[in-house]
């Protein structure tokens, strides 16, 4: 199979880029009507699957599961998930063929054998169903012609989508019809639908393409989402110790500082979080991150032309191919990393003490939301796809690092994340080395104001002001958190 | 002359700007037992807490411990509620999701809890089990900390204290959510630990106490003064008119309101509700009892269309088939409910005038602009409960009695066709008990049905006239009631 996006000619490759429409609530008037009485079979019955599917039975849509005829037999746990949910469950040969929309919420890797498998019992004219556009773009999966290809996809872990959900809102959403497949124009109005049916359309929902979609996930979760976090929490870590900080102290501070850190990014983008330091610590976290900038803006670009031409795919396929020897390896790895095998302190860390003691993340997250942010803007993707894929996102992939450390972190995401981050970090860590020799501990591990007046220039707090209120993630943000004001804070710390 | 074992001097702390406490001086002398009782938002709470150390404070408070006595030398707070955290550490929880049937085993059971509560303590497990039979929890052992209800969670958190027997043990409203015989153990358990040494502190209305408690005192104005029982303590409610637009009487689309046929629910091997056959028509109002764990919730939350196991069950809802193509929000714009578990994992970031507001809508949080009519109805609602002043705070911020009445007004806020109350004046004091049945009374007598959950006989609005029991699952009895005797 050739990755389709390569087959396209650059005309056509600008135009699916570019698709990204913020779409407005009126769009949704007809709530799930379009998929009333149709018969929605989700394959696989895992976190997304389950979620999902209970949502969208309680919005009165008609749901059941197929499971692969091993699950079934075995009573594995996604087996017991639907039944003791009481959904009716049989195997592809039982389900598909009566199918008006099959729902593939199976990971990445498994997607050419669970379509291959599905497609042929498919009835003529149905729809085929993706939350994420990886088979289809990277992977050229070629879809029968009579089927209508859409994707759905929430942009949260399955149980917020639960959770928002049965209190009466939803969660941002992101939605998409593959052009190469809509031969009865019903693609959109059906994707609209099963939004609805998820609640999705109270939280805003935007219009994107498989293509934009792809391009832009993948260089989100490889750079600024797990790859950053992860160099910049290990790097923390160590730092903290080789200057003589409290293990226990510093491990703290790298686990739960960062969701703090993002919270703030969540509420009010990169201008709450830095309005969360003094001024001082403001203007030094400003340059830190400039200089971090210039330092990485080449490993950005690099990642963002791979991905753009394929190079990423092939190569994460070939491991695919490999048993995921290089996955499993630097998987490892990471376990083993000291800041992984030290547990949290029993100390009492303060809210504002995440920001006063680690100035340093807030540099990173900044420098990296805005690299990742600019990197895709600059490739072609529209701003509204790179604000959610960079900015939004980190809060989310924060809180996983909280609950777990990065072990979990690299658990939660897809395989696909998990693979990039690797690379990042490790194309990463040798380039900062320069730079992180000069890192002391009023930037990690101690407060910054410590033993300063708080003086500063006027003339200098207001440029910095200024830069960091007036780049184009904050303005596209402000637009598009208006629509998501009443998501809840996820809390672990 | 031995040192008091508790030594309030100088205690100030407030809340917002607002003194709670006032110069507080207090001596708590060995061998003596406390009850503090008073009106909600006195203070109680942020006393226990500070004894606790759980807040800071300005002043000083010396617990003197008894290097002889054997006990821990601690002081536990067992709060009104618990909040507990699933294995990830998150407490993102909501009120459906015990419901849910998922594999992966997201909380601790029960006896995981209990035993490295145990190894974390020093405790032996052999003296926990007389407990857990006393307070009726034994056979929650497998059960995961989720599938609890909000009075288990209560229990769970008395077993610990009572296995671990402090030198102080302070208990913020010991019974809420216990039914008859529960209460009556707690209170032999709880004489027997104080025979032991462990010295009482509850905060509480209730008249019946264990034996040992001898001293009453309640917070005024910021200080602690003695009370000689705790009858008379309670706050007044002026009683108001009630609003114009609750008197108009509902509009039935079907005059059955729910048709359960041998409804069945378990999860895996253990089944919680056995045949239910039940029936409500238009107007009436039920009394719903049974022990805690008899199936109470389960019951309702099928009715509120919050159990994913409705769809498998023959039930007619407002006189449509479960799963006939309806979604939840049709079932619940009929319903006005409140519970326990409802008010626990309630929206921590919406404030009075929000939460009621958000009951038009039947959503946790407020995400619509209210059109004039409606905004004015949830002012008015507001003023009729006294919350006017509070109208901006967030509800959380409030304390529990009056959170709990903020629910109350959400939950009538739209006049709805039936209302669920399970347990609504948990947590009030007696004569807002009083006055929110009177209000019950008045509102049903439009037409309103009604079912009632309470475990004391006492404390009922007058207009029930039928009632059901469950018992382990099943339906023990359905009765009409005759209302003089009720009354």
């Amino acid at each position: 199979m050739a990755n389709y996006f390569n087959t396209l000619p650059l005309r056509e490759k600008l135009n699916q880029l570019g698709v990204c429409d913020f779409m407005d609530s009126s769009e949704f008037l007809d709530g799930v009507s379009a998929l009333k009485g149709k018969k929605l079979v989700i394959v696989g019955c895992g976190a997304q699957g389950l979620n999902q599917g209970l949502n969208l039975r309680d919005s009165g849509l008609d749901v059941s599961y197929t499971l692969r005829k091993e699950a079934i037999e075995g009573k594995r746990d996604s087996w017991k998930n639907a039944t003791e949910n009481n959904f009716t469950v049989g195997t592809y040969e039982e389900l598909i063929p009566n199918a008006d929309v099959v729902i593939n919420l199976t990971p990445d890797k498994q997607h050419t054998a669970v379509v291959n498998a599905i497609m042929p019992l498919m009835k003529e004219g149905a729809t085929l169903l993706y939350s994420h556009g990886f088979n289809i773009v990277e992977e050229g999966m070629q879809i029968r012609k009579d089927l209508t290809v859409i994707m759905v996809a929430p942009k949260c872990p399955g149980s917020e989508v639960r959770a928002e959900y049965v209190r009466g809102f939803g969660v941002p959403t992101l939605i998409a019809v593959h052009p190469e497949n809509d031969p009865q124009g019903k693609g959109l109005a059906q994707a609209k639908a099963y939004c609805a049916g998820t609640g999705g359309h109270r939280a805003g929902v935007l219009k994107s393409s498989f293509v934009a979609e792809v391009k832009s996930d993948l260089m989100g979760e490889q750079t600024i989402l797990c790859g950053l976090l992860q160099t910049g929490s290990i790097l923390s870590f160590d730092k903290m110790v080789e200057k003589g900080i409290d293990a226990g102290y510093a491990s703290k501070l790298v686990q739960y500082g960062v969701e703090v850190i993002t919270e703030a990014l969540k509420q009010g983008g990169i201008t709450a979080m830095m309005d969360r330091l003094s001024n001082v610590a403001k203007i030094k976290a400003f340059e830190i991150s400039e200089e971090l900038k210039d330092i990485m803006r080449p490993l950005f670009q690099k990642h963002q032309d791979d991905i753009m031409s394929g190079e990423f795919s092939r190569t994460m396929m070939e491991d695919w191919a490999n048993g995921d020897q290089n996955l499993l390896k630097w998987r490892a790895e990471t376990g083993e990393t000291a800041f992984e095998k030290t547990p949290a302190g029993d100390v009492k860390i303060g809210e504002q003490e995440y920001f006063d003691n680690y100035t340093l993340m807030v540099a990173f997250v900044r420098a990296g939301v805005e690299l990742a942010f600019e990197t895709m803007v600059q490739a072609g993707i529209k701003p509204e796809s790179a604000y959610y894929e960079s900015l939004h996102e980190t809060p989310l992939i924060a809180n996983t690092i909280a609950r777990k450390k990065l072990f979990e972190m690299n658990r939660v995401i897809s395989d696909t994340a998990e693979y990039g981050c690797y690379l990042f970090d490790q194309a990463c860590k040798p380039l900062l080395g320069d730079f992180i020799k000069k890192v002391d501990t009023d930037l990690v591990g101690k407060n910054f104001n410590e033993g300063k007046d708080g003086a500063v220039d006027n003339r200098q707090l207001i440029e910095v002001n200024e830069a960091i209120r007036s780049h184009q993630v904050e303005q596209i943000g402000a637009t598009l958190r208006k629509a998501m004001t009443a998501m809840k804070a996820i809390k672990t710390a | 002359m031995d040192k008091p074992f508790v030594y309030i001097q100088d205690l100030n702390l407030g809340y917002r700007n607002k003194a709670v406490l006032k110069d507080l001086y207090w001596e708590m002398n060995i061998g003596e037992n406390y009850a503090i009782g008073g009106k909600s938002g006195t203070g109680k709470t942020s006393l226990a807490k500070s004894i606790a150390g759980l807040v800071s404070y300005q002043g000083s408070i010396e617990i003197n411990f008894d290097q002889l006595r054997e006990l821990p030398q601690e002081v536990l707070y067992v709060e009104s509620w618990y909040q507990f955290k699933n294995l990830e550490g998150v407490a993102n929880f909501y009120y459906q999701q015990r419901y849910t049937s998922l594999q992966a085993n997201d909380t601790l059971t029960v006896h995981a809890e209990l035993v490295s509560y145990g190894k974390e303590k020093d405790l032996q497990f052999d003296q926990v089990e007389p407990i857990l039979e006393a307070l009726g929890f034994a056979t929650f052992a497998s059960s995961q900390l989720i599938e609890l209800s909000s009075g288990e969670h209560k229990k769970l958190q008395l077993v610990k204290a009572l296995w671990l027997k402090p030198q102080l043990l302070i208990i913020d409203q010991p019974y809420t959510g216990l039914d008859t015989a529960s209460r009556k153990n707690l209170n032999i358990l709880l004489d027997q630990v104080a025979e032991e040494g462990v010295q009482l502190i509850l905060i509480s209305n209730d008249s019946e106490l264990p034996n040992s408690i001898h001293s009453f005192v309640e917070i005024r104005e910021g200080k602690l003064v003695e009370a000689d029982t705790l009858e008379n303590s309670t706050t007044e409610i002026h009683l108001r008119e009630i609003p114009e637009f609750l008197k108009a009487s509902p509009l039935y689309s079907s005059q059955d309101i729910v048709k359960m046929v041998d409804v069945n629910i378990s999860y895996g091997e253990k089944q919680v509700l056995k045949n239910i056959n039940w029936e409500i028509k238009a107007g009436e109002k039920w009394l719903l009892q049974g022990h805690n764990g008899s199936g109470k919730s389960t019951l309702l939350s099928l009715i509120n269309g919050d159990h994913p196991q409705s769809y498998a069950n023959e039930l007619y809802l407002f006189g449509n088939r479960r799963g006939s193509g309806e979604s939840i929000w049709d079932i619940k714009q009929h319903i006005g409910l409140i519970s326990p578990e409802f008010h626990w994992y309630f929206d921590t970031t919406a404030t009075v005038w929000q939460s009621i507001a958000s009951g038009f809508y039947d959503t946790v949080g407020l995400f619509q602009q209210l059109p004039y009519t409606k905004s004015t109805q949830v002012d008015e609602l507001i003023a009729y409960f006294g919350l006017t002043e509070s109208k901006n705070e967030l509800l959380t911020a409030l304390p529990l009695g009056k959170q709990r009445l903020v629910l109350l007004a959400r939950t009538i806020i739209k006049n709805p066709e039936l209302l669920i109350l399970d347990e609504p004046c948990q947590g009030l004091d007696q004569q807002q008990t009083k006055h929110f049945n009177q209000l019950v009374d008045e509102l049903s007598s439009n037409g309103m049905t009604l079912i009632y959950v309470g475990h004391f006989e006492s404390q009922l609005p007058t207009c029930i006239e039928k009632r059901i029991l469950l018992e382990k699952g099943g339906v023990k009895v359905v009765e009409s009631l005759n209302t003089e005797i009720l009354s």
